[in-house]
């Protein structure tokens, strides 16, 4: 039925985005993560892709997490020659995390879960009312 | 899911078959289509699969391995189908009641 189809189809919005969430955590948790040893690369931030997939059963395109890739950008230099993974200049490098990207990724994903859910209690509210047709 | 859908179908069928019997059959005369019974055993066949499947994902999610998605999704997957069964059993039964109580 169409109603349980959208449900379903929102449902795996919501599936999509509570993974983003799980990667936008991982980044703002490792934002201060170095090197274990000098030399080697901090935390690289990681980017969730998002990708279309026809679904046989729902006979709709649903979305799910596609590949998560790797921020290619510059490392963050600090100039701190106590640090443990200071390298021969006295410089560390940080992970490529910007706290505002993420927050403003974190919204996002955010909104775009609530419009998700949105479809579903609007969904479960259309179903609802017409099964209230036969009681009345 | 088809559920819903096999109830409404139910539920044209019922009507179509109570003014088939009436109008057109004589008295003696047996109706052809499937009975009312015979659909309300298959209708609630379909939804013990339904409700299965949602207790299978709450026993999950109380083991920690489900998501509360699918748990969310297959509740009101459950909850639809039971309210459509549910409607039409209380409009059957109200019919039924509503021809008893005709004066003779």
């Amino acid at each position: 039925m169409d109603f349980l189809k959208s449900i379903a189809i929102a449902a795996s919005g919501l599936r999509a985005q509570a993974g983003r969430m799980r990667i936008i955590s991982e980044n703002i948790a490792n934002a201060d993560s170095t090197a274990p040893r000098p030399g080697s690369d901090p935390y690289r931030r990681k980017v969730p892709t998002f990708r279309s997939e026809v679904d046989r059963t729902l006979e709709a395109r649903v979305v799910t997490l596609g590949r998560i890739t790797t921020d290619q950008s510059e490392f963050r230099l600090k100039h701190e020659p106590g640090h443990p993974s200071a390298d021969t200049n006295g410089n560390v490098k940080y992970p490529n995390v910007n706290a505002l990207v993420e927050m403003t990724d974190l919204r996002e994903a955010q909104r775009s879960y609530e419009a998700n859910v949105n479809v579903i209690t609007a969904s479960r509210r259309m179903l609802q009312r017409t099964i209230e047709i036969l009681k009345s | 899911m088809t559920t819903p859908s096999a109830v409404a179908n139910a539920y044209a069928n019922l009507a179509r078959l109570g003014d088939a019997a009436a109008l057109t059959k004589g008295p003696g005369e047996t109706s052809t289509g499937p009975s009312f019974g015979t659909l309300l055993k298959d209708t609630v066949a379909s939804l013990s699969k339904t409700s299965r499947n949602t207790d299978a994902q709450a026993v999950a999610m109380a083991n920690g391995k489900a998501n509360i998605i699918d748990v969310v999704t297959a509740v009101a997957e459950s909850e639809v189908a039971i309210d459509t069964l549910v409607s039409v059993r209380d409009r059957v039964i109200q019919s039924y009641e509503e021809i008893m109580k005709m004066p003779i």
